[in-house]
């Protein structure tokens, strides 16, 4: 009977061939274009990048209603990161052709990154022609807040917030020191404001003065700005900066902060502004509301019940009694697998009416769907640590002078220019005509390179 | 008869080798297989990513795309560019902080902690090498409570001691400088200090000894002894200093965000900002490769006057 040979075992030198071989074919593998072929249902997996755990839980309680409402059945992988290294690695990604995630959440100051060059057109899904899809969307939508996340009439992200900026003041204080609560304007307030300085060492406005953080010191500017009627760029993201309205606002800050009406803090959520909070050196300030939850509750929760919000007091010159500051946007990255269920998801999670009603509930940002802020059981909600006031009724009240913000590709470099000025401005070495003369100069002469 | 003919010496290693020389061919790239993965790590790591930063730096690219060919418009704005210019100051006033001061100062501590009879010295060495370990999150958080103006513990000790204590460290142009410079003196100090007590200790005690029968006195002894021997430890403290100093970015970074009013922004927060959050890779390049050339440049100046790498005369 033949036997036939046995095999001889490879020899040493062929398996090294072998692997080497294996070992390039999943290299190139690897390196090869990922599927784009759009799935139209079943399991799916979304790569998930946020910056805050909020909206990663969000998400997830979000998945049961998506995979109700859609032919897919969702799962997340999430990927957490710091808001401007979002943006850093997403690019790498997109160079690279691969490992981009399906769902992003851009922090508004790191958006405007995704506006230089064509980016954004490149890279995100553009929401207008599904907005449209959806019978009322598009008149719901609170312009205000589609306008950090648009170019050129694209929308390509949505606002996890309208974050209005209030005035969160010491109850009990303002009481104590016979402080007018309801005063009608900020020039009335200064005047308090002043009064309660000489009196009591208190301040009734802040700025932050942090050098590190140019948005943090622009913020406390941006915020009365807009509330005044200004802007920092229109639509089509040329600089409006210096404006009659700019002047007006920046010689309030000054004047307030030699009166002591305003004090600087060197940083709005540090130790700081801990110390002034439990010191009573600062009784109120003009804030976006989710300040409450950073900024009140984190530093000084044992000030629970005392606090109280209310409108911005009015500038006589003009304006509203609002404005608008943070946020961030989500955007679906286009052109991949996953881009059909990933607009889906978000659709189905976070615009979706009793979505917005439990992002509100679960993370405290306000919806940004005009609809939403008549839901009865927002305006049932009482806040805790703000004596239980009933503040959806004052949102409501808000919303008409919410002002669009308009982001510039061009934002990183005014808000360098502009922080420095600020501060020149606070310490009395430049007038405000001068700081705001000096920035758009300074802006001018750094855009564009 | 048997005729035993001596060959001459190592023919038959000759005549072995013979079979080896044949092969010598097939096996010349053994060495060069061997020593390939340091070149080949050298030019995909350094030459390649040098290559494309030059290239780049005559480009304008967004991070995405196609980066468009420019020439040399990148090094024509830089030369115009105010904020550059600004940022070549402020890093010139920190090399010249670390090498003026905080080497001189490394040195003295050096030789204090040098001096006989020191007790607990470990513990002094320690001391002062503690700060180069600290994370530079945890240095900028920590200093940044220091300096705080409102609150911070400078302003309060000035306040105990002297009565006024408003010193805006962090927020006045001039004196975030000097805010940044005391965090590099704390930072840096006793690093450098170790290096010189290294080339201290290998200072022959019969110089010394030579110079105390000569008669010379404490600073006479250190300048005509002391610092001779200790040239080619200064000389590389002083070059290593330049070259880090040249290309700061934490100090800065976590502690003024390169403010107010970029009075304390470096280059190399030039380049990062330029790149990462203003998207100007090409215009971030050709900063990049300016600094190189200076650095570059100036290293080699202060390494020929140190005379560094010549045989001693």
């Amino acid at each position: 009977m033949y036997t036939p040979p046995r095999p001889s075992p490879p020899t040493r030198r062929a398996l090294l061939r072998g692997a080497l071989g294996l070992g390039t074919a999943a290299a190139l593998a690897a390196c090869g274009d990922t599927d784009t072929t759009p799935r139209t249902s079943g399991d799916v997996t979304l790569a998930l990048w946020t910056h805050d755990p909020g909206y990663e839980a969000f998400f997830a309680k979000g998945v049961p209603a998506a995979d109700r409402a859609t032919d897919f059945r969702y799962h997340l992988k999430v990927t957490r990161s710091g808001p401007s290294d979002i943006v850093t690695k997403l690019l790498a990604q997109a160079v690279a052709g691969r490992g981009t995630p399906d769902l992003v959440g851009f922090e508004i100051g790191s958006f405007p990154r995704m506006l230089r060059g064509d980016i954004a057109e490149r890279l995100l899904y553009d929401f207008t022609p599904d907005i449209e899809a959806v019978p009322g969307l598009k008149e719901d939508l609170l312009p205000a807040r589609t306008a950090p996340f648009s170019q050129d009439g694209s929308v390509y992200a949505f606002d996890s917030d309208t974050p209005m900026v209030v005035y969160f003041y010491r109850e009990d204080l303002f009481a104590k020191y016979r402080l007018p609560e309801q005063a009608e304007t900020w020039e009335e307030f200064a005047e308090a404001g002043a009064r309660a300085h000489r009196d009591h060492g208190a301040s009734m406005c802040v700025v932050s003065t942090v050098g590190s953080d140019p948005g943090q010191v622009v913020q406390s500017f941006q915020m009365l700005l807009y509330q005044r009627g200004g802007a920092f760029f229109d639509a089509d993201g040329q600089l409006l900066l210096d404006s009659p309205e700019a002047e007006e606002v920046l010689r309030f800050l000054c004047e307030g902060l030699r009166s002591g009406f305003v004090v600087d803090v060197s940083d709005y959520y540090g130790a700081a502004m801990q110390t002034a909070l439990k010191q009573g050196r600062v009784i109120g300030l003009p804030m976006a509301i989710w300040y409450k939850n950073y900024g009140l509750v984190a530093n000084v929760p044992e000030q629970k019940g005392r606090w109280r919000v209310r409108a911005l007091p009015r500038f006589t010159g003009g304006g509203g009694v609002t404005a608008a500051a943070g946020g961030t946007g989500f955007g679906v990255i286009k052109d991949k697998a996953n881009t059909r269920a990933a607009t889906e998801f978000l659709f189905r999670t976070w615009l979706t009416h009793d979505g917005q009603v439990r992002r509100f509930t679960e993370t405290g940002y306000l919806p940004t769907r005009r609809s939403v802020f008549d839901d009865p059981r927002l305006g049932a909600y009482r806040d805790d640590f703000c004596g239980g006031q009933r503040l959806f009724r004052l949102y409501r009240s808000l919303l008409p002078d919410v002002p669009p913000f308009h982001q510039s590709p061009d934002q990183s470099i005014l808000y360098d220019v502009l922080g420095g000025n600020l501060l020149r401005a606070y310490h009395g070495d430049l007038t405000p005509r001068q700081a705001l003369k000096q920035t758009a100069a300074d802006f001018r002469d750094q855009a564009g390179r | 008869m048997t005729t035993t003919v001596a060959g001459p010496p190592g023919a038959a290693r000759a005549h072995s080798t013979q079979g080896r020389e044949e092969h010598r061919p097939r096996k010349a790239w053994a060495p060069y297989l061997f020593i390939s993965p340091f070149y080949l790590l050298y030019v995909l790591f350094m030459l390649v990513p040098v290559g494309v930063s030059l290239w780049l730096s005559l480009t304008e690219w967004v991070g995405l795309g196609t980066p468009h060919w420019v020439g040399l418009r990148n090094y024509r704005l830089l030369a115009t560019d105010i904020s550059f210019h600004r940022a070549l100051g402020n890093t010139a006033v920190f090399v010249l902080v670390a090498v003026c001061l905080v080497v001189p100062l490394a040195l003295l501590i050096a030789q204090g902690l040098n001096t006989r009879g020191l007790r607990v010295r470990d513990l002094w060495r320690t001391a002062y090498f503690v700060p180069i370990v600290v994370s530079p999150i945890l240095v900028a958080l920590i200093f940044g409570l220091v300096f705080d103006r409102q609150f911070g513990l400078a302003n309060a000790v000035l306040r105990s001691l002297f009565g006024t204590g408003g010193v805006d460290w962090l927020g006045d142009p001039g004196l975030a400088k000097v805010s940044i410079a005391l965090v590099m003196l704390w930072r840096w100090t006793g690093y450098l200090t170790v290096f010189f007590l290294a080339g201290l200790q290998n200072v022959p005690r019969e110089l010394y000894e030579a110079a105390a029968l000569d008669g010379a006195g404490r600073l006479h002894t250190f300048t005509t002894v002391t610092l001779p021997a200790l040239k080619p430890v200064t000389a590389f403290v002083v070059v290593t200093s330049f070259i880090g100093a040249a290309q700061i970015f934490e100090e800065p970074y976590l502690l003024t965000g390169g403010g107010p009013a970029e009075s304390t922004l470096s280059v190399t927060m030039f380049i990062y900002r330029a790149a990462f959050q203003r998207q100007q890779f090409g215009y971030a390049a050709a900063a990049a490769v300016v600094l190189f050339v200076l650095v570059f440049g100036l290293s080699r100046l202060v390494n020929r006057l140190l005379g560094i790498g010549k045989a001693a005369s």
